[in-house]
């Protein structure tokens, strides 16, 4: 019997209740301790879909460096307490939303379910990658080639992202602000 | 054709074809880059040189589009993009407004205090993120354009730091739009899987395939995009947000959102519409079904906006609601598209007018705005006749432009827009259409009112001096608007040649 179906629920549902965690969670560590998990969890699940490349950058790039940032950031910063009281919602509220989760819920479910998922394979199983000489080179070869696209694009946009950032934080509140 | 040992030799190179259809995106790219090595080079001093690069590079990027407008189809990159006709006319209305906002800014951002190099090449990207928008074919890189132009634009509603309602609208629209994004990559993945494609073409021609219907997940997809995109043009019910952003958001970004980023998810919006749901040789059932779900939320539009405008007393906040009703007029033109002789031009020609009154008002709110945006309720426009006759003027010309009265803009597009849905045979819908434009013309002209015919409030604050650029904006968006209103064909030829390429 083909064990991975445990295994993808077992990350799937460790997943889920850590998001459910990071933004429950009061502490902002102790937030992105939770999201470190959540990271792991995801890099597990892609490992399960043959695709080692990614989870292992997921770990390392993801789970490693940028949480790493985070956190040092959070504790730089001496941000670890809650710096406003968000109150209590209104109870209609957190009876709505949960409400329209589970109808979103069930729709998913009964969609999955009705719908026969007979997905034709695609140009790249298992066998035709290794084939081709493994995961790394297979996904090298269409970055740059067919998805080269998005990937510049995406080059752009974690510029776009940057200049944001330092025009958010650059800045001192309370000074008079002035010209740049 | 097995492409994980080779790689196709075309997707390396670029023909001389597709290195001019790119030339206005790599210009603009470029004009960014240093714009931002100029702004924080120390040896001079930045405010000037940037704004100027920043200005030029959106004006000429504009220029070169215009250029390219007649060229013939391009395919890019793996057919993941493509500049057409369609794409190069609303490349030129983004960098058309990108130009305009920065122009219209440059003073106020003195007076605010907020004169950093960053908001200009903010503006620059997400110019950029609506030009790879409107030309793109690929789901994947909708996304990222999309990110790319929402990411600036967060930043730039919340500018203004150190006031609170500036923060409390880029946190809700960060927030709201994060979680669209989130659901319009959903809607992606489902649609990969039950299509095996990103690529919109590919799913036209899937869609096409299927004489049997869609399986769910298909339906699922389409559905979680489409919901995706109604919150980025804020069609109700997703329209929460756009007040409170609208009404935070520094004055001339405002003026950007309305005319820029309403464009922009239009245009990728109609893109994708005609091809997942609502082109030629689809099976009659998904269109009847995207039929009915755009018609709903073009007459819930329509009414909540307009009834909810008529009791605002901020002009921004009421310029928000109006936004969201003449998005829903918008939605009507989509609707009819198919069905009418004019096909989509008259949406296209209706979103180049609506982006050339609001960009005008919102150039003359962001001239009257005190410090901290404050002084835009209707009271404080008592008599600007008197004291600006001029601006008065304008801003009376894009009012009654919005409200759809001859010989304006917003006439001649509502016109059409609401023609070419008789043609299409939807009498309900252009009733409640008219109808709701008529409710709209009580809240324009009440402005109107109150700029002509009462005196001005007792102590009111002096005035700003009027820029240079800004009365540049004003007067240049009051001839177009003028210039359309009476003369709207050239204008339509064009939107039609930019529909005919899709």
């Amino acid at each position: 019997m083909d064990i991975s179906p445990v295994f993808f629920y077992l990350f799937a549902g460790l997943a889920i209740a850590f998001s459910v965690l990071v933004v429950l969670k009061k502490s902002p560590v102790a937030s992105a301790f939770c999201l470190v998990v959540v990271f792991f969890m995801f890099a597990g699940i892609y490992a399960l879909l043959d695709a080692h490349l990614i989870a292992a950058v997921q770990v390392l790039v993801y789970a490693g460096a940028i949480m790493v940032l985070f956190v040092f950031v959070i504790m730089l910063l001496n941000a670890d307490s809650p710096s406003f009281d968000l109150g209590r919602s209104h109870l209609g509220l957190r009876v709505g939303a949960v409400a329209a989760c589970v109808v979103l819920l069930g729709l998913f479910v009964y969609a999955f379910r009705a719908s026969p998922l007979q997905v034709p394979p695609g140009a790249l199983t298992a066998a035709q990658i290794d084939a081709a000489g493994g995961n790394t080179r297979v996904i090298s070869r269409l970055m740059f080639s067919e998805y080269i696209l998005p990937f510049e694009l995406t080059s752009v946009l974690l510029l776009a992202g940057i200049v944001g950032a330092v025009a958010i934080a650059k800045r001192k509140l309370g000074a008079p602000e002035g010209t740049a | 054709m097995d492409a994980s040992t080779t790689i196709r030799a075309d997707l390396l190179t670029l023909t001389s074809e597709q290195a001019m259809m790119l030339s206005p995106y790599l210009w603009v790219f470029g004009g960014t880059v240093l714009a931002m090595i100029l702004s924080v080079t120390r040896a001079i001093q930045p405010r000037l040189p940037v704004f100027i690069v920043s200005v030029l590079t959106a004006l000429v990027g504009m220029v070169v589009s215009l250029g390219l407008f007649a060229a013939d189809r391009v395919m890019l990159f793996n057919n993941m993009m493509v500049g057409d006709s369609y794409a190069n006319f609303f490349n030129v209305v983004f960098l058309a407004s990108a130009a305009l906002t920065m122009l219209a800014s440059f003073e106020y951002l003195d007076q605010e205090r907020l004169q950093y190099g960053e908001y200009y090449l903010l503006v620059l990207f997400a110019a950029l993120g609506m030009m790879l928008m409107a030309s793109a074919l690929d789901l994947i890189v909708i996304f990222i354009a999309l990110e790319l132009m929402s990411l600036s634009v967060y930043v730039l509603v919340g500018f203004r730091r150190a006031d609170r309602r500036s923060n409390e609208a880029a946190m809700k629209y960060f927030i709201l739009g994060a979680a669209a994004s989130a659901i319009l990559l959903y809607g992606t993945a489902l649609l990969y899987g039950a299509t095996q494609s990103t690529n919109i073409r590919d799913i036209q021609a899937f869609v096409q395939s299927q004489s049997g219907g869609v399986s769910i997940m298909f339906t699922l997809g389409a559905w979680l995009v489409i919901v995706g995109f109604l919150f980025k043009i804020a069609s109700v019910p997703f329209h929460m947000w756009m007040p409170d952003v609208y009404e935070g958001a520094p004055t001339p970004i405002t003026g950007f959102m309305t005319t820029g980023l309403k464009a922009a998810a239009f245009a990728t919006f109609v893109r994708i519409f005609i091809s997942t749901g609502y082109g030629d040789g689809l099976p009659a059932a998904i269109q009847s079904h995207m039929h009915d779900i755009i018609v709903v939320c073009a007459v819930l539009t329509m009414v909540i906006g307009n009834a909810v405008a008529l009791t605002q007393t901020n002009l921004k906040r009421m310029l928000a609601y109006s936004s969201i009703a003449h998005t829903g007029y918008i939605l009507v033109g989509m609707i009819a598209g198919q069905g009418s002789e004019q096909g989509y031009a008259p949406v296209v020609l209706y979103l180049v007018a609506y982006a050339v009154m609001n960009m005008g008002a919102f150039a003359v709110l962001a001239i009257l705005a005190a410090r901290a945006d404050q002084g835009l309720n209707l009271r404080d426009f008592s008599g600007l006749s008197s004291r600006q006759p001029w601006l008065a003027f304008a801003m009376s010309v894009f009012l009654l432009s919005m409200a759809g009265i001859p010989p304006t803009a917003g006439f001649a597009a509502k016109y059409l827009l609401f023609y070419s849905a008789v043609q299409a045979h939807e009498i309900g819908l252009v009733v409640i259409s008219v109808l709701c434009s008529a409710i709209s013309v009580y809240y324009y002209l009440r402005v109107l009112v109150h700029m002509y015919m009462h005196e001005p409030e007792e102590g009111a604050a002096p005035l700003r001096p009027v820029s240079v650029w800004a009365a540049a904006v004003v007067a240049s968006m009051v001839v177009l608007t003028v210039q359309i209103g009476t003369l709207p064909a050239g204008m339509l030829a064009a939107a039609k040649r930019a529909v005919m390429s899709l």
